[in-house]
């Protein structure tokens, strides 16, 4: 129970930090959103103080930070200047694109990994394990970028799969059954990026880490009592190599984050990152800053998960340690 | 093979890729800045051995594109001038590795223009950009890695030294720069930073941010072998003859990060041209008209480019062979450092 | 010499070594051997307790007054791979402490590199191999060719032969006494095996849980031992040895 406190105070200290470190940041950049419109022969700049004023950002820095401080806990992220809306609820919708995208690629991920490393693990060297290992070299050397360009123009050539968007313009008058498909066909070339560039990694950990645990002698005297392979391998096997594995999915979500970023801008995925990066180019303060902690947040959110699991497979995070 | 020679044959292997792009003077036809207005978006030349009359030629020879009536960047081949491909060929000048002033290519087809590799919207060369971007990318891969490895060992070798609350603070500083998904992290350094800045500043900038970046890793390595090697009884030895710190860390425990250091390069730098690739591909990154492998493929972002001009995806294929040489070389530094590792 | 520190945690000790001889510290590990050893040598400092050595109680000095101490008392380490940086050379070690008194030139240096190697038994061609390839007894030369290249006046060995196998043993017990003689240097060496000390010593002086429980030469102390712990280490000896003097342990 201490484990899990201490890590929620971390993360929460940490959340804090980085809130600070990019509050500070934005405010110090030379410039704002109405350098534009200072530029502009036609705009007096009382109009554009006035503005500045409206907004305040005329108001010193850590009154500001506080200020925004106090808004957030009250679900107030700020307002977006060139959506001219507030910014919470504009993240809030691209939130739920990114996290539909993230958490279905990680599912994929991992639910082809360990059937695949389980399997190269039993038969070390076989064919099998070499088609793997193969794959796995293979999908290393091509970038995310790449990979997502490449599917893209394959998109775009075949006509197969649309080439961006959510859903198609005419979603809404779409059954119900039809409706699904189209939300499928969508999502499939994104997720397919993410997935094929996760996989590597994931299966090459999955793998040692079962190789490991299967010439434990556990493992062998089980197998003596005939046990079958199946339940061998899922319900005695993989418990035991969790531990690693838990840390790795911990360690996954930071890169599947910044992955589905570009992703998403390259195949027009309506998620964070598209709306991060237009943020970026017209300076929209309070955007890029909800978006930046947005996606810390579930990165932290992500890593306690990871942690929630290790605490409940690994029992040896739950025994007190004795006092140093 | 053993384990040295497998490190020399990567090493050897990106040398030559590296090689190549360095030479991107000699081996492309034209300056990457040269237009052509007439000629957007056309598509790969092709080589032909034999000309409309069956007649065979030893050299290669191309039709120059001519395009057709009334239509927007669709050609068709004059089959009425044959034009030769000529090997060292006298064409624009360039600095040989950015030094020896020089004129000669390896190839050309004056008066037609041999674009291998098709052109973009304002008819440059392909390939010349692709040669020229690579010196850019890479360029921003090595000194991103180089920046990242000089902070990380800096910084590691203090906290790991020191110990203390200088270790707390810089190990909790870590943790936060860990804490970001990289490439939001990237982003948002880079929204820190003026937009439109000059076009010799962008690309420092741009390094210096990508080194900043991923420093926290590579610190941490070297902190735990400067831990490691401080308790040293040769270390407390030469302590005992009167050696400065200074002397300490220079003579025996800087030594030791050597491996942690290669291995940390050969990982950072394929990441950190991925990282350039990415900025600029959003536009955030170097500006035209400086090619990069990034602001290359941001071309594809229009949709138009995207169906019509296969060959604008090319720069991509580009960074697979070093992407393949530097995994190659990672692994085989791991392999050598640490014998006793599973690569 | 006189020295009478106080061993950290543990209780008082007192003892002196007159210069020119032979003073063995025999106990058995945990006895507080080793934290005795680093603070005369100056690595560490009693909490308590006076240290003389050449008129002067060393324990109460500053750093910048240590340091012209610290040349004259050597200490060698127990094992001498960890003492040894495995990538430098055999004469880049044993000039290293030369190098860090800035008073010598690169010439003197190397020259007296050399001298010091051969001093310990090394020949020249293994001066330019790298530690690691050295073999146990090599390097246990070169850690004491390194030690004595400031020319101390007091070598603390502490547990220097325990890591050696039988002959290089007896090689290097060799050489010590060889040293001693030529230099008049002062050993104090401390060890576990009595057999050993017996060999080497001309004084013993028995230590049990940070105390000195007995103290006299080797042969009165084999003979009638006042103390139980002197008379375990005597039955911890080999059945082999019946007259002390014989190195027969092997």
């Amino acid at each position: 129970m201490r484990f899990l406190l201490r890590r929620l105070a971390h993360a929460v200290f940490l959340l804090f930090a980085v809130s600070i470190l990019t509050y500070l940041f934005a405010s110090l950049v030379p410039g704002d959103y109405f350098d534009e419109m200072r530029l502009n022969p036609q705009i007096a700049p009382q109009t554009v103080v006035a503005l500045r004023a409206q907004y305040r950002l005329d108001r010193p820095l850590p009154l500001r930070y506080v200020r925004w401080l106090d808004s957030v806990v009250h679900g107030d992220l700020g307002y977006s200047f060139s959506y001219n809306s507030p910014v919470a609820p504009l993240l809030l919708v691209r939130a739920r694109n990114t996290l539909v995208l993230t958490l279905t690629a990680a599912l994929l991920a991992w639910g082809l990994a360990l059937p695949l490393g389980v399997r190269s693990a039993e038969h070390v060297g076989g064919l099998p394990d070499a088609l793997v290992s193969w794959m796995t070299a293979g999908l290393l050397v091509v970038p995310d970028v790449v990979l997502a360009l490449g599917l893209l123009l394959f998109a775009a050539r075949s006509g197969w799969f649309p080439t961006g968007g959510l859903v198609s313009i005419d979603f809404d008058s779409l059954s119900l059954a039809r409706k699904l498909l189209d939300l499928a066909l969508h999502i499939m070339l994104p997720v397919s990026v993410l997935v094929l560039t996760a996989l590597p990694l994931l299966v090459r950990h999955v793998r040692s880490a079962m190789i490991g645990v299967l010439e434990a002698p556990f493992l062998q005297a089980a197998r003596g009592h005939g046990i079958p392979r199946r339940r061998l391998l899922y319900r005695y096997a993989l418990p035991a190599a969790a531990n690693p594995l838990i840390s790795l999915f911990g360690f996954s979500v930071g890169t599947l984050l910044s992955g589905s970023l570009l992703v998403e801008v390259v195949m027009s995925w309506p998620g964070l990152g598209p709306l991060l990066v237009e943020a970026i180019l017209s300076r929209d303060l309070y955007v890029v800053i909800g978006g930046v902690l947005l996606s810390t947040l579930f990165l932290v959110i992500g890593n306690l998960i990871a942690d929630l699991l290790l605490y409940w497979a690994d029992p040896r995070t739950r025994v007190e340690s004795p006092a140093k | 093979m053993t384990k040295r020679r497998k490190l020399v044959k990567w090493l050897v292997v990106l040398g030559a890729l590296h090689g190549v792009v360095a030479c991107a003077g000699f081996l492309s036809p034209y300056d990457p800045t040269e237009q052509d207005r007439e000629r957007p978006y056309a598509p790969p030349v092709r080589l032909h051995f034999r000309d409309t009359q069956r007649r065979f030629h030893i050299r290669p020879f191309l039709y120059p594109l001519r395009v057709r009536e009334g239509s927007f960047a669709q050609f068709d081949e004059d089959t009425a001038r044959v034009t030769p491909v000529r090997f060292f060929v006298d064409g624009s000048s360039y600095r040989l590795l950015g030094l020896v002033p020089c004129r000669l290519h390896l190839f050309g087809a004056f008066p037609a223009r041999i674009c291998l590799l098709g052109t973009d919207g304002y008819g440059r060369d392909q390939l010349s950009r692709i040669l020229y971007g690579g010196q850019v990318s890479l360029a921003a891969g090595l000194l991103g890695a180089g920046t990242t490895l000089l902070f990380g060992l800096g910084i590691g070798t203090a906290a790991g030294y020191y110990g203390g609350w200088r270790d707390d603070v810089l190990m909790r500083l870590a943790e936060l720069f860990m804490a970001l998904p990289w490439l939001y992290l990237l982003l948002g350094l880079r929204a820190f930073l003026p937009l439109s800045v000059r076009p010799t500043q962008p690309f420092l900038l741009i390094v210096i941010v990508i080194g900043l970046v991923g420093w926290a890793r590579p610190a941490r390595l070297i902190r735990s072998v400067v831990l490691s090697f401080k308790e040293r009884d040769f270390v407390r030895a030469a302590r005992g003859f009167g050696a400065s710190d200074g002397y300490i860390l220079i003579r025996h425990i800087l030594p030791e990060t050597s491996s942690v250091l290669l291995t940390q390069a050969a990982i950072l730098v394929p990441q950190y041209i991925l990282a350039e690739m990415a900025l600029s591909f959003l536009g955030l990154g170097v500006p035209e008209p400086l090619a990069s492998w990034g602001n290359l493929l941001a071309n594809l972002r229009q949709y138009s480019v995207l169906m019509s001009y296969w060959w604008m995806y090319l720069p991509a294929v580009a960074i697979v062979p070093f992407f393949i040489g530097y995994l190659g070389l990672a692994s085989a530094l791991q392999e050598w450092a640490d014998p006793s590792r599973w690569a | 010499m006189n020295s009478g520190p106080v061993v950290p945690a543990i209780n008082e000790v007192s003892f002196s070594i007159a210069p020119g001889i032979t003073l063995a510290l025999v106990g058995e590990s945990g006895s507080g051997k080793t934290t005795l050893a680093l603070c005369l040598a100056c690595f560490e400092r009693p909490t308590s307790g006076r240290i003389w050595f050449g008129g002067r109680d060393i324990a109460a000095l500053k750093e910048k007054q240590l340091r012209v101490v610290r040349p004259q008392i050597q200490l060698v380490f127990q094992d001498p791979a960890s003492s040894l940086n495995p990538r430098l050379t055999a004469h880049e070690i044993v000039t290293e402490p030369l190098l860090l008194q800035r008073n010598w030139q690169e010439r003197q240096m190397r020259e007296r590199g050399f001298a010091l190697l051969e001093r310990v038994g090394l020949s020249m061609e293994v001066a330019s191999r790298r530690a690691r390839e050295l073999s146990g007894g090599q390097r246990q030369r070169l850690v004491i060719a390194r030690a004595l290249s400031l020319e101390p006046k007091l070598l603390i060995l502490d547990e220097a032969l325990s890591a050696l196998d039988c002959s290089t043993q007896a090689q290097i017990a060799n050489l010590l006494v060889e040293l001693q003689t030529s230099s008049a240097l002062t050993f104090l060496f401390i060890t576990h095996d009595l057999a050993m000390a017996a060999h080497l010593a001309d004084e013993i002086a028995v230590m049990n849980r940070g105390q000195i429980v007995e103290q006299g030469a080797p042969e009165r102390l084999l003979a009638s031992p006042q103390h139980d712990a002197t008379r375990s280490l005597i039955a911890a000896m080999p059945r082999a040895i019946v007259r002390p003097h014989v190195f027969g342990a092997c």
